[in-house]
């Protein structure tokens, strides 16, 4: 089971978490503190695991972002450093080729497709397709919920002028 | 198509993300976020604000909050915004609740009817949003509230929803699994999902369920092997491929599960070799993913009843692992061989693996040499436990990491415990371990080590026991003085002292007496190592008291003894005042209660206590009222302990509405204490000083005579460790053979090297650099390896001239060591034919078909590349080299090859595809940079500028 996910960038900001496991406010800095001294400051050779607290540790580098996720001590790291591969590969289906400044400011578009690939730590779908169907259907409904609301503010607005 | 102009945000949000990446310290970030959230919490809780525009200041909310900052005072705005029919907001607040609240958060309850609401609704997408966060916020109490409506979703017509219905079940049942046991079956259903992505979905659940009982879904066995061979031959729709690999994430979980199923059922295994042979032969190895899926074979062929073709393939694909230069393939190669190692011990004297593990283990990567460890430790030996342990206690002394510390102490303790050559090594590793990490091991191993000492070795030898003792003793002496020794160790040196401190007649009282009160003045914080050091005074004094001698007390002892007189602790006090009593006792009286070397004795305990029964009476008659036990007083549940606490909230986990009860009158005076003590009194793994309190102190001695037992009854608790069937197996009883056998195995270890350098002065002029790591990297495989095969990995590369002298000098070895035992050298050609069995298919298969040059270029690329390499040597490291600058090179390249990186790819085949996928990125570069560009030019347009501090802000992240 994977029990966070943290997008860090080599500066150390934090640019994504999710918890999947309960932790308090005061232990997720702790671990993303600790964990960011751990991973930035390893080699570009050495393996992408780090053993750390009885978990696993996977993470792989993007540029200048690091996506970690803390696994159990029995799954598969390599399975692991794939589906980190998986998420960026939709990341950047979506955004167009992705950079680190549309995870900053679409930071929450980022945790809904998190949301669609994995639940409740586990691997919810590997089928890229399925996932980016769902994600424009969702934006879609958006689109149209914000025309909806817009609308309604400028009948008001009218309304209210008329008055 | 995502990203719209201006990433879609307001100016306001989009200034305070650039100010805070302009931030130079943390000082300035925490302002401008303090001065956000004052904006926040006034524009959140004021009436005016536009719904749409809530929905901003949410996501800012989130930002914030990302930073590390509190924003509680928001969640509740959050919770609000779930309930809103605009499904923009609605979404939005959903995604703040997940990432807000914790399922043990107090809001909950005010979401769990909006779930319920939009769980009902026509649109599959507010359903979808509902399950996601019922995956994350429903917790046991609330299960009940939305377990129907998941349960009916189980059957949508959308494949989306039925996936997070299953998902949703399966934490449920992580949650509290008595919510859903009746729901199980629900999950075979869902395998026959027409959706794969639903199927697969249902793998998770069923893993967790035959994790925890495989016998219940043995029928599944069939079905498993059939959708396996399904995803295998690519009947799953093409877009769940990887990389080229078939649906590759259901085939690790299908793996995984056959691996439970197949666990010690030899019935079951033999249905699924066939498709996981299969699928071993068919994995992409130059892939990550091809590797993930390889691995998992390897890990559910391990846990297989075992099969030989398919052992030999994961043998095969572990030595792949290991020769690679990826350091990740290593990690797994040698995890994957820590699992093998277990059924098929013979793996591990494959030469070739033999180095590789020693490379890992002096490899500078921390990770990687911690995996090493952990399969050193898999396959100690008594023949390898000196290397193993020596070689990881000067790894945790190296260390800081203190969890990993604590983890490889307790490993070296078991290990020397268990494998131990002899009484002095073992009392040297421990001392080691004690020193550097005795606060970090748990106490029950300092007190395994005190009854070890205690006990002695088990046979009824007291030569060796006695021996052991007193070499226990000295080397405490030699290392009690040095400063700063943990808490645990200074514990064991008291009670070692206190106990056999002169009992071999070779240090006198005083000596002794004299250390301990050294001890004791030196750690006047610790009152634990204060009493341990009064009560080995105490047992000093006695002993001598009852030899008959006179007892002179040191001046320090008796400044330290009237110290403890008026200390703050009662322990400390008693125990001074017992060791008072003590003094003016006569030695008649003095044996009785402090016999000597009695701490093996058992006492009896009436643990009903049933001497007090006609007290018990009495006082019940009186008017007094009965014991009840501590579990059966309700109203007292919140003192008594944690575990017992948990199972009664467990028990009525709703909320209690009765009133508290009156609390009960007092017993009376006389009774609690002894009971108290009762309870306590009973044999408890770890040390409780509390027993000692609680001990009437009434009578002297009878709580005197408790006092050098208490230790004995600590240990009783102790879980036996001590591995008498391995040791007495391994090595002779007598300690005189133990040296015997010593001194032979260093002799043997001498005459490999002997060998080793013979050959090495032969073929000395055909490989210089690489005698200069291989001997020592040589003894040390032979000595981890136990020396089964000698033959190493280097061998088949040195010529065939050479490894013609080389055999016969070797074999001589050999036929002595194996004559070392009698001391009487046989030589004769007869050597064991299982040793050259090892050595020469290796040769054969690389030597003959290469020529001299070659093999010299091979050699000279040995320095870098540690695994033998025959003739594509040269090729590999060009390889390398072409792709590290290939890497370099790509960081530039903005591009959507998402297959293209692949970092890992090592294997020299793979320089094709590498190739080819530089070209495609070559394809897709045009397009990409206009892409690239025209955002540049966007954000440039806000303002947003990288700084120094952050110039990979617009690099491509799979560029």
């Amino acid at each position: 089971m994977i029990h966070f996910v943290l997008l860090i960038s080599r500066q150390g900001k934090v640019r994504l978490t999710k918890w999947y496991s309960p932790y308090s406010m005061k232990e997720r800095s702790k671990v993303i503190r600790e964990l960011s001294g751990i991973i930035l400051n390893r080699g570009p050779k050495l393996c992408k695991f780090v053993e750390w607290r009885g978990y696993k540790v996977v993470y792989r580098r993007y540029a200048g972002l690091y996506i970690c996720m803390c696994v159990d001590h029995d799954d598969n790291e390599l399975e692991i450093l794939e589906i980190i591969h998986h998420y960026v590969v939709i990341l950047d289906h979506y955004f167009g080729s992705v950079c680190e400044l549309d995870l900053i400011f679409n930071f929450h578009k980022a945790y809904y497709i998190l949301d669609e690939i994995l639940i409740a730590g586990e691997l919810q779908e590997s089928n890229k397709k399925t996932v980016e169907r769902l994600i424009d259907a969702q934006d879609l409904l958006e689109e149209v919920a914000e025309e909806d609301a817009s609308s309604v503010n400028h009948i008001i607005a009218q309304a209210s002028k008329n008055k | 198509m995502g990203s719209q102009g201006g990433f879609g945000q307001s100016k306001e949000f989009l200034d305070l993300i650039k100010s805070i990446g302009e931030c130079r310290s943390k000082a300035e970030e925490d302002r401008i976020v303090l001065r956000e959230i004052e904006t926040l919490k006034t524009r959140l809780s004021s009436p005016n604000t536009p719904k749409f525009k809530l929905k901003e200041y949410l996501i800012r909310l989130l930002y914030v909050e990302m930073l590390g900052h509190d924003a509680s005072f928001g969640y509740i705005h959050a919770v609000k915004m779930t309930h809103d029919e605009n499904l923009l907001l609605k979404r939005t607040g959903y995604l703040a609740v997940t990432l807000f609240l914790n399922e043990d958060h107090d809001l909950i309850i005010l979401i769990v009817n909006t779930i319920q609401k939009d769980l009902k609704s026509d649109n599959y997408l507010v359903v979808c949003a509902a399950l996601n966060a019922v995956c994350r916020l429903i917790n046991e109490e609330t299960i009940p509230a939305v377990l129907p409506q998941v349960v009916e979703l189980l059957g949508h017509q959308k494949e989306a929803v039925r996936k997070k219905a299953v998902m949703a079940l399966h934490r449920f049942y992580q949650r509290a699994p008595g919510s859903v046991s009746h729901l199980i079956s629900n999950f075979r259903k869902r395998l026959c999902d027409n959706d794969p992505g639903v199927m697969g979905a249902a793998l998770c659940p069923l893993f967790d369920l035959i994790t925890i009982d495989a016998d219940a879904y043995k029928d599944l066995v069939v079905s498993f092997v059939n959708i396996l061979k399904q995803v295998a031959e690519r009947r799953l729709p093409k877009s769940y491929d990887y990389h080229q690999m078939p649906a590759p994430f259901i085939q690790i979980k299908l793996l995984k599960i056959l691996a439970l199923l197949g666990s010690g059922d030899k019935k079951a295994s033999e249905q699924m070799y066939t498709i996981v042979g299969d699928i071993m032969r068919k994995c992409d190895s130059t892939s990550n993913i091809g590797n993930a899926i390889l691995y998992e074979c390897i890990c559910c062929v391990s846990s297989l009843h075992p099969n030989p073709k398919l052992l030999e393939a994961a043998a095969d694909a572990i030595s792949k692992f290991l020769k690679s230069d990826s350091h990740n393939l290593r990690y797994l190669g040698i995890d994957a061989l820590s699992r093998l190692i277990k059924i098929s011990p013979e793996i591990a004297d494959a030469a070739q693996h033999q180095l590789a593990v020693i490379d890992c283990l002096e490899d500078p990567d921390d990770t990687l040499k911690r995996k090493t460890f952990e399969l050193l430790y898999k396959m100690t030996k008594s023949s390898n436990v000196e290397v193993i342990v020596d070689r990881m206690i000067q790894y945790m002394i190296s260390i800081s990491d203190s969890h990993y510390k604590t983890e490889i102490a307790s490993r070296c303790v078991e290990l020397a415990e268990q494998f131990a050559p002899s009484n002095q090594w073992f009392i040297q590793a421990m001392n080691k371990v004690f020193e550097h990490a005795g606060d970090l091991v748990n106490a029950k191993v300092a007190h395994n080590l005190m009854r070890l000492i205690a006990e002695g070795f088990g046979e009824d030898d007291d030569a060796a026991d006695t021996q052991l003792r007193s070499s226990a003793v000295e080397s405490y002496l030699q290392i009690m003085g040095e400063p700063k020794l943990p808490s645990a160790f200074l514990q064991v040196i008291c009670w070692v002292l206190g106990e056999y401190g002169t009992a071999d007649g070779k240090y006198s009282a005083s000596y002794i007496t004299g250390k301990l009160c050294d001890v004791a003045e030196a750690h006047l914080a610790d009152d634990t190592v204060k009493a341990y050091a009064i009560t080995a005074l105490m047992k000093i004094y006695s002993f001598e008291i009852a030899a008959g001698r006179a007892v002179d007390v040191l001046p320090e002892c008796q400044s330290l003894i009237e110290e403890m007189l008026a200390s703050h602790s009662t322990d400390l006090q008693q125990r001074a005042y017992e060791l008072q009593a003590i003094l003016s006792l006569d030695a008649n009286a003095v044996e009785k209660i402090m016999p000597m070397n009695s701490t093996c004795d058992d006492i009896e305990i009436d643990k009903s206590l049933s001497f007090l029964n006609g007290y018990v009476q009495q006082a019940v008659e009186n008017g007094a009222q009965p014991y009840i036990p501590e579990s059966e007083r309700s109203g007292m549940s919140n003192i008594s302990n944690f575990k017992s606490q948990e199972d009664h909230e467990s028990s009525t986990h709703a909320l209690r509405f009765e009133a508290y009860e009156l609390p009960k009158p007092m017993l009376s005076q006389n009774v609690p204490p002894i009971l108290a003590s009762s309870t306590e009194l009973v044999p408890v793994p770890e040390p409780s000083y509390v027993s000692d309190i609680l001990q009437p102190a009434t009578s002297a001695p009878s709580g005197s005579d408790a006092g050098p037992s208490e230790l004995r009854l600590r240990l009783d608790g102790v879980q036996r460790k001590w591995g008498r069937p391995t040791y007495s197996s391994a090595t002779p009883s007598t300690s005189s053979n133990d040296a015997v056998k010593i001194q032979n195995e260093a002799t043997q270890r001498d005459s490999v090297g002997m060998s080793n350098s013979k050959a090495r002065d032969v073929s000395y002029d055909s490989r210089k650099q690489q005698v200069e790591i291989s001997p020592e990297k040589q003894k040390l495989a032979a000595s981890l390896f136990g020396g089964v095969s000698k033959s190493d990995g280097r061998q088949p590369s040195s010529s065939q001239k050479v490894s013609k002298h080389q055999n016969p000098t070797s074999d001589k070895s050999r036929a002595a060591k194996a004559a070392a035992p009698d001391t009487a050298v046989v030589k004769t050609p007869q050597t064991p034919p299982d040793l050259l069995d090892l050595s020469e298919p290796s040769i054969s298969s690389s030597a003959p078909s290469v020529d001299p040059f070659k093999q010299w270029e091979g050699l000279l690329d040995l320095k870098q590349d540690p695994t033998p390499v025959s003739a594509g040597g040269v090729g590999s490291t060009e390889t390398s080299d072409f792709m590290s600058l290939f890497t370099d090179m790509s960081l530039n390249v903005p591009s959507d090859g998402v297959a293209g990186t692949m970092p890992n790819v090592i294997n020299g085949n793979g320089l094709g595809g590498i190739m080819a996928d530089h070209s495609a990125q070559q394809l897709n570069k045009g397009p990409n940079l206009k892409q690239a560009l025209e955002k540049d030019a966007r954000v440039r347009q806000m303002g947003v500028t990288p700084s120094g501090q952050n110039p990979n802000l617009f690099k491509d992240l799979l560029g």
